[in-house]
């Protein structure tokens, strides 16, 4: 239901049925590793680039996220997914696996919130049951992409933020998850994420009459790795020798929710252009845009700050959180301990990341890992989740345009399970 | 909402800038150390080769230096020291050595012909134009004289 301006209120309850995350390795040593469900060791996860890394890591987090749901593909009604990548293609890539509906979204690192609020509403609004959201970035892809040749020997500036290596994914549904579905699609984690590979491995061969896709039967690479007599000995070198870049994804059997966690609403947000042109200082750029947001979301929803037990935005960084502080208490709103960055808060202080971490694997890993796991305890009642991006690309700013930003809002509330 | 022109002062008076001394210093030093070595090669050159000329000698420590450069790229070396010392690690011929070999590394994956020899140059290509356009300039004058 449209509440003001530019929020909706969803009717019918949202539940979030299970949420997943794979992380590289340097955010495993960040602020929030233990709670990742899976942290590689090596960022290339076996791949021959970043790029296909990046769109293993997508489809992986999604299949996880179907499989702790208690799910299979065919109950899944749509799949919601973005990414940083020029033409969407580690989100695109990783939909070859899966032969369910899927729409490719971009706000860049803000398409995370897009994807949950899109998915809450269809589901309020009947046309889809379940739906999946979905969201990567790679450190390694986006530098190559957005900046520089990973190897070259520039300096970072202090404004600049690290892109988080990450996946991860929310499957949203109509239906309540139950206490014993969790605990049987956790006991049979892996044994499903097998059977959902094969079934995968399947389809994919059904469909390719011509034999050009290259398989290895059960094996979770796919079509990414040639075949012939050279590669299958060096991948059999790399298996013996460095086991940890092909590890499988995992999830912890123990954990248990004691509460559920549902989308009630959310505000979408409008393009805002403040003039700045550093591309370097993105979250200065980004921070009106999510004041923007968020006092269009208290106008519309007659809400205060206080409401919520926490207010967390995207990926501002250190520098962008004091901006948005300073902008929202421009108009008299105070935003105290309650409110915190994902970004910053994401790397230690000693990882020398800058402002923090930013990229669309930003909001989404830290939101599935680490809030969704408070709410989910039943620390959080009501969360607010700002995620921002900036809307640039790397020709822009060399034809003297300003970097317009926009954020999302979405609203997390929790009952028991 | 707030004013746009206000809120650009603000970003431009609160983000947080470069430690200017730290960074020079590191610069310096770094810069410093590789000319060093660049000498110390030269030396060495004209050492073992005592009939090269001093044209010959030189033209052979830039070999070196550049070899050096592209080797300390290749095994990820390059980029750390580069974090560490920006400019001086940029400026000497090294860098230059760096801003070819870290494309061609990147762009690998692309393939030999649109990937490495495409974009081997996308850093490295305005200086060569520079350099070919300052030589035709000074040429001509040269010629005039």
């Amino acid at each position: 239901m449209k509440t003001g301006r530019q929020s909706f209120t969803a009717n019918r309850p949202v539940y979030v049925r299970s949420s997943y995350t794979i992380v590289g390795p340097k955010e495993g040593e960040g602020r929030f590793g233990e709670e990742f469900d899976t942290v590689l060791k090596d960022d290339l996860w076996g791949e021959k680039s970043y790029e296909k890394a990046e769109s293993k890591m997508h489809r992986e987090a999604i299949r996880g996220a179907v499989c702790l749901a208690g799910m299979t593909l065919e109950d899944v009604d749509l799949m919601l997914a973005g990414d940083l990548l020029n033409e969407l293609s580690a989100s695109g890539f990783a939909m070859r696996y899966f032969k369910v509906p899927f729409l490719g979204l971009y706000n860049a690192c803000s398409t995370f919130s897009e994807a949950v609020l899109l998915g809450a509403a269809l589901i309020d609004g009947g046309a889809a049951k379940t739906v999946t959201c979905s969201t990567s970035s790679h450190f390694a892809s986006a530098e190559r992409q957005y900046r520089y040749p990973l190897e070259l020997g520039n300096q970072r500036t202090p404004t600049s933020q690290w892109t988080v290596t990450g996946a991860g994914c929310t499957v949203l549904g109509a239906e309540r998850p139950t206490a014993e579905g969790d605990r049987e699609s956790r006991e049979r984690f892996s044994e499903k994420m097998k059977a959902m590979r094969e079934e995968c491995l399947e389809a994919a061969k059904a469909e390719d009459a011509e034999k050009k896709t290259r398989t290895e039967a059960g094996d979770n690479t796919l079509f990414s790795v040639k075949g012939g007599a050279f590669d299958a000995l060096k991948r059999r070198f790399i298996r013996a020798w460095r086991p940890e870049c092909l590890a499988d994804p995992v999830c912890d059997a123990a954990y248990e929710r004691k509460f559920v966690a549902k989308i009630t609403g959310g505000t979408f947000g409008k393009v805002t252009d403040f003039g700045i042109d550093d591309e370097s200082n993105m979250g200065g750029a980004m921070a009106p845009a999510a004041a923007d947001t968020f006092i269009a979301h208290l106008m519309d929803t007659g809400r205060a700050p206080e409401d919520y037990d926490a207010i967390f935005t995207g990926d501002l960084g250190r520098f962008g959180k004091e901006a948005f502080a300073h902008l929202l208490a421009k108009e008299g709103i105070k935003t105290d301990a309650r409110y915190d960055d994902c970004g910053a808060a994401y790397y230690k202080a000693e990882q020398e990341t800058f402002q923090g971490g930013s990229g669309a694997g930003c909001v989404n890993t830290v939101f599935n890992a680490h809030i969704i796991k408070r709410i989910e305890r039943g620390e959080l009642r009501r969360v607010l989740v700002l995620a921002t991006g900036a809307l640039l690309n790397k020709d822009t700013p060399l034809q003297k345009e300003t970097i317009p930003g926009v954020s999302h809002a979405f609203t997390v509330e929790c009952e028991e399970l | 909402m707030t004013d746009k022109a206000e809120y650009r002062l603000y970003v431009k008076k609160n983000s947080p800038r470069s430690p200017m001394v730290r960074s020079l210093f590191a610069a310096f030093v770094v810069g410093g150390l590789i000319c060093c070595v660049g000498e110390g090669i030269r030396d060495g050159i004209s050492a073992l080769f005592p009939s090269f000329s001093e044209e010959e000698v030189g033209a052979w420590t830039t070999v070196v230096m550049i070899f050096l450069g592209s080797f300390f790229t290749a095994i990820g070396v390059y980029d750390r020291l580069g974090r560490f010392a920006g400019g001086g690690s940029i400026v000497p011929i090294t860098g230059f050595a760096n801003s070819v070999v870290s494309p061609a590394l990147e762009y690998n994956r692309e393939g030999v012909f649109f990937g490495i020899c495409a974009k081997m140059f996308v850093i490295a290509g305005p200086i060569i134009v520079f350099g070919v356009v300052s030589g035709i300039v000074v040429g001509i004058v040269a010629c005039l004289v």
